[in-house]
């Protein structure tokens, strides 16, 4: 069976050329899309190959497409599905690198560490501080699926007081286990010295977290959020941090690239990153090898894992 | 002499002994004379205490089964020794000649039962027979490779009169190394980029440790211990011990991607579950082994150990490989301590059990088991068949040598043979048993979830017993741990036997590709 992987030619391809002679000895890799027609039954490509109607059209016995991602925004799902074609992603092969970019967000604000940094690059020496511990705060996790409890695993180490919202509440045994409190959304919001976001983008999340839940919100908590941009109304956060000395940690936005201009890069409590949270040199790795075992499987005659389509 | 007296002879002569079995009508008449039986309260469980007692010790050990419900209900257990390559004698009764034209009960033609389980069949004509078909057997169950041999023997046979001739025997020699072939492997070494050796169990079985270090040490490449071996490949404290290779191609070849020259020393490549990426494309891989299987690669016949060690004297050093230390049993352990994970677990059971035998049906927890508790010599036996219910049978062969032996078994495996326990208790014997009970059978919930989503939940896949209950029934002392797992202490005090209990995490661990 023809298995055709697209790879941006940023990557190691040779390196992978050679691991794919080894494991999967009908693997081809191409670098671009330029071809006029391929006899591929599976396509393997990574969020960087747009695959369009045009791309689908030249690729005739079509019948497997494996994202190496948890997204696959850049696949066109009418395309895909007039053709039945089977649409595959990797989700959550990042929980854990996700779980600890949260943390490293809450560390840094509770240590001032950006402040720190600044201040000495500016030639000064700093000798007073508000710096605080981890130890003893209250984390509120919003969303427990798979990032959210790897989240409160490792959080349970730093000795927060975790506590947690999400439309379906764990089982109790779940509860204990992880050390965990429910409450309702408003008291979490309430409660919590750092919150932190989880939640999927559906047509009810968006701008789930807003005014009236900034208002909520303890002066001075810190706010995370790395799941969607647009799961948070971004003017309501910019007062709130204005307003109440909210602090926050920005992994993701409404738009990708934000626009520059916006007043959001004008604060000064705030840690930002460009969508990345989830991307490390491990995680690459596991989604390397759970998207050529979920293309053996397919390749082998088994229903592969992670169907979207 | 009559015929069960020469049966009886014949077994002392040749040093077999005990007898396992549990016995029929038919078996009798030819156990009159046998004075050290063992008794098992199901026939697989004399096989298995056959196996893992031969295996110990490098020499054959003796079964009787009952005709062919005996035998039929061993069979799983034959084929596991014929893996396990143990040279096990295993004897049965048959019907009397006189009336087996008209099929009476309990008649069959036990030599197509057994089949293709055993390396040598016989069923005895007459007196003479006896004698010479036991020793042919016996000397038969050692000629590489190892295995286990059958003979039957009609009842009417163990009335009838002949001599004990006291015939000639002598064990097989397995001492031969090829010059030519020695020369021809140390200049692949030398024309080769990368190297790698693979140690396995022929290795432990024909005592070749010192030998296969001695060679390790000289030649610098990574050792690797055979996918899925049945018993220690080499000393896991060594410096060149890379780790165990996994019996799945894709990750084997994942770990042996930048070797072009593999070499494998009385080992094999055991493969599980099936995937799609070839077995070692493009490289160059040389077995050497007394009983060679021709699936894969060059195949050189002859003793691993002795042909490593003349390879030693003319080989030229190609490496130094040096193991990276490994942090991360220590972590994982204490991370592992709230959830009583295996990894925390058998941490603990290394400072109480280091120098122990361990017998492993661990299952879900065994690449746990050989990562934790290391190889030694003759320190670690699994069964190579995959098939349940060996390890409590073999650990208590193994305990009439030595009396330091840990099993660690899965609690769905423990219930197969569970009345192996008995036969413990009653003859004293001094195994220790640690049950990691997971509620179910965790390693198929695992497959599941990598093959065949959604079986996990399956309620045939999970299930409690009152293991407490059981063994103390069977007369073996029993508790259960708890979080300090403090009763380790308790399970190795004294030499008598005794289980604990230990709830382990029951999350579903990740084993496959
Ligand atoms: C005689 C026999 N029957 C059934 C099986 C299939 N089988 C393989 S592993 C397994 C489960 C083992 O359970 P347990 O010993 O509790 O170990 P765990 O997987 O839970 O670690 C089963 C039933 C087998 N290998 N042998």
């Amino acid at each position: 069976m023809k298995v055709l992987i697209i790879l941006p030619p940023f990557l190691p391809v040779d390196d992978i050329r050679k691991i794919i002679r080894q494991i999967l000895p009908d693997g081809e890799i191409l670098t671009s899309t330029d071809f006029t027609e391929h006899n591929a039954e599976v396509l393997v490509a990574t969020t960087f190959t747009r695959i369009d109607r045009n791309l689908i059209s030249r690729l005739p016995g079509l019948k497997m497409i494996q994202i190496s991602s948890t997204g696959y925004d850049n696949v066109d799902q009418d395309a895909v599905k007039s053709r039945k074609i089977m649409l595959c992603n990797i989700p959550a092969a990042n929980k854990e690198s996700v779980a600890e970019h949260v943390i490293a967000m809450a560390l840094a604000h509770l240590k001032n560490l950006i402040h720190f940094h600044n201040e000495i690059l500016k030639g000064n020496w700093p000798v007073l501080t508000n710096s605080m511990d981890l130890a003893g705060k209250t984390f509120g996790i919003i969303g427990m699926g798979a990032i959210g409890r790897k989240l409160a695993e490792r959080l349970l180490y730093f000795g927060t007081n975790t506590i947690y919202y999400d439309p379906v509440r764990l089982q109790e045994e779940d509860e204990e286990f992880l050390g965990l409190k429910f409450y309702a959304l408003e008291e979490l919001l309430a409660k919590s010295d750092i919150i932190s976001l989880h939640v999927p983008l559906t047509p009810e999340t968006r701008n789930f977290i807003a005014g009236k839940q900034f208002n909520i919100m303890k002066d001075g908590s810190i706010f995370i959020n790395t799941s969607r941009g647009e799961v948070v109304d971004e003017a309501s956060m910019i007062k709130a941090i204005q307003s109440k000395g909210i602090r926050a940690g920005i992994d993701v936005y409404t738009q990708e690239p934000p626009d520059f201009s916006s007043d959001l890069f004008r604060l000064d409590n705030v840690i930002f990153s460009p969508h990345i949270a989830g991307v490390t040199v491990e995680s690459q790795q596991r989604f390397i090898t759970e998207t050529v075992s979920n293309v053996m499987k397919y390749v082998q005659g088994l229903q592969p894992l992670y169907r979207v389509l | 002499m009559k015929g069960y007296e020469l049966f009886a002879r014949t077994l002392k002569d040749l040093r077999l002994g005990p007898v396992f079995g549990n016995p029929g009508s038919t078996e009798i008449p030819m156990l009159r004379e046998i004075k050290d039986y063992v008794l098992t309260l199901h026939d697989s469980i004399s096989v298995g205490m056959a196996d893992g007692l031969a295996q110990y010790t490098g020499t054959p050990s003796v079964v009787n089964l009952h005709t062919l419900p005996g035998v039929a209900n061993s069979m799983a257990f034959i084929h596991t020794a014929r893996l396990n390559r143990s040279p096990v004698v295993i004897t049965s009764g048959q019907q009397d000649n006189r009336h087996v034209y008209y099929d009476p009960l309990l008649s069959h033609d036990l030599l197509s039962l057994v089949g293709d389980a055993v390396k040598y069949r016989y069923e005895a004509r007459n007196a003479e027979d006896i004698e010479r078909s036991l020793k042919r057997a016996a000397m038969k169950s050692l000629e590489p490779p190892m295995g286990p041999v059958f003979v039957s023997f009609p009842m009417d046979v163990m009335e009838e009169e002949s001599d004990y001739l006291g015939l000639a025997w002598k064990y097989p020699n397995t001492a031969l190394v090829d010059m030519n072939e020695v020369e021809y492997v140390a200049k692949c070494i030398e024309e080769a980029a990368s190297p790698a050796i693979i140690s396995g169990s022929e290795i432990d079985a024909y005592g070749s440790m010192e030998d296969a270090v001695n060679f390790a040490e000289k030649v610098g490449c990574p050792v690797y211990a055979e996918p899925l071996s049945s018993r220690a490949g080499f000393r896991s404290d060594n410096h060149r011990f890379a780790g165990d290779i996994l019996p799945a191609t894709t990750a084997m070849n994942m770990l042996l991607m930048k070797n072009d020259l593999i070499l494998n020393f009385g080992g094999d490549f055991t493969i599980y579950p099936y995937l799609q990426s070839p077995l070692l494309p493009g490289k160059k891989v040389i077995t050497i082994s007394l009983s060679p299987s021709f699936r894969y690669g060059e195949f050189i016949t002859g003793h691993p150990g002795l042909f490593m060690r003349e390879l030693t004297k003319i080989v030229k050093p190609k490496g130094d490989f040096q193991r990276p230390e490994d942090l991360s049993t220590g972590s994982a352990a204490a991370r592992e301590r709230r959830t009583m994970g295996v990894n925390f677990v058998l941490q603990k059971v290394r400072k109480k059990f280091h120098d122990y035998v361990i017998v492993d049906e661990a299952i879900s927890s065994s690449v746990a088991v050989r990562k934790n508790l290391g190889y030694r010599d003759r320190s670690y036996f699994t069964a190579k068949s995959g098939q349940l219910g060996w390890a409590t049978p073999a650990a208590a062969g193994i305990s009439m040598k030595n009396p330091r032996v840990l099993e660690i078994i899965g609690d769905g495996s423990l219930m197969y043979t569970v009345q192996a326990l008995w036969t413990i208790s009653r003859y004293n014997l001094p195994v220790k048993v640690l049950v990691l009970d997971n509620q179910g059978y965790s390693i198929l919930k695992s497959f599941s979830t990598s093959f065949y989503p959604g079986v996990e939940k399956a309620p045939f896949l999970s299930f409690k017993t009152d293991i407490v209950k059981i063994s103390e029934a069977f007369g073996v002392e029993t508790r259960e741990g708890d979080e300090s797992l403090d009763e380790l202490d308790w399970l190795a005090e004294g030499e008598t036997a005794r289980v604990l209990v230990v709830h382990v995490d029951r999350s579903i661990p990740k084993l496959f590709f």
